[in-house]
């Protein structure tokens, strides 16, 4: 039975995943504020996929026959997309958080003339 | 004997809201906040003549702000137990005094107006909404409850200060049910009746089309986010 040799990356991106995965459920197990299942469950998707990919590279060659992608330039595509997409969600953070300012301000300002009008 | 405020958030609701605060004043409540979201209609002039505490939004930011405002002012006026209600007449006064006992007997914190779900008792596409509405709110919150939608609830005054959502929308009743799970709070649901009239049908289904989707993406959105 060979070695099992890792790259250096690989070491870094396994513990960057079973560290976010660990602190997921351990805030999931604990009930902290905005903790669901649904949630853990996307965590551990999406970081033991990153894990699985970084421990067998060649998941990635079965994936791209599944999903009929090959060659450098889809890559790069993909990457594009994926930038996109992360941008698209620091948008929607920010306007959620907008949204969520102009709420407390417009709340503030009812029960202050409320509060007002009482005395 | 303790203070229950009665809060029903209102936006354009100038037909229906004066009647709806003299049905609740009817019951023996007459501590009725009201918060016009932002109307374009008459709705605070109307509830004010009606005899309700009237608290009003510069513009409109939905159903869940609204509530969380009157929920507020409710805490500042010395509220025991808020029961939050529908300003477009669906839900019945009478069952006002339902969802406060659990709370009266300080046997729950939070009481949750179950809707009965079945075909005859609601509308077929209202049934739909609400299957799919309690599935996701039980992927959101871990807790399965037979009518997640319903705007219908009791709060004790722990409850009130405890439950800090931030949803605006109709996403506000799923956020609740999450809060409840995260601050484990005790809850029962009680069985209340619907009053599905032409008006309060058209309002729904209004909402169904154009907020349903919208809900349950931000529902995700807070529960990925």
């Amino acid at each position: 039975m060979q070695p099992i040799t890792l790259q250096f990356y690989q070491i870094v991106v396994v513990g960057i995943a079973l560290f976010m995965i660990y602190t997921g459920t351990q805030k999931f197990l604990s009930r902290g504020a905005g903790q669901s299942l649904l949630k853990l469950l996307v965590r551990i998707v999406v970081w033991g996929g990153m894990a699985a990919v970084a421990l067998f590279p060649e998941f990635t060659d079965v994936l791209a026959k599944l999903i009929g992608l090959e060659g450098n330039i889809n890559a790069v595509i993909l990457v594009g997309f994926l930038l996109v997409f992360l941008m698209i969600f620091k948008i929607l953070s920010v306007v959620e958080r907008i949204e969520q300012d102009i709420t407390r301000t417009v709340r503030r300002e009812s029960l202050d003339q409320f509060q007002g009008r009482k005395k | 004997m303790k203070a229950v405020y009665i809060v029903i958030p209102a936006y354009d609701e100038e037909k229906l809201i004066g009647q709806v605060v003299q049905d609740v004043a009817k019951e023996g409540f007459t501590s009725i906040i009201v918060v016009d979201d932002g109307s374009s209609d008459t709705t605070s002039q109307a509830a004010q003549s009606a005899g309700a505490i009237v608290i009003r939004h510069r513009i409109n930011r939905g159903k869940g702000a609204a509530t969380r405002t009157g929920i507020e002012a409710a805490v500042q006026l010395g509220a025991d137990i808020v029961v939050t209600m529908d300003g477009d007449g669906q839900h019945s006064p009478k069952d006002i005094h339902a969802v406060i006992q659990p709370i009266m007997e300080n046997k729950y914190e939070v009481v949750l107006g179950s809707r009965q779900i079945s075909k005859g008792a609601m509308p077929s596409h209202k049934i739909v909404h609400n299957k799919i509405a309690n599935t996701i709110t039980l992927l959101y919150s871990g807790i399965r409850v037979q009518d997640s939608q319903s705007g219908f609830r009791a709060y004790s005054r722990h409850a009130c200060t405890l439950l800090d959502t931030t949803s605006d929308s109709y996403e506000y009743e799923s956020e609740i049910i999450r809060l409840i799970a995260a601050h484990k709070l005790s809850y029962v649901e009680a069985p209340i009746s619907t009053l599905y009239t032409d008006y309060s049908t058209s309002k729904l289904h209004k909402q169904d089309i154009s907020n349903g989707i919208r809900t349950v993406y931000k529902m995700l959105w807070k529960a990925l986010s």
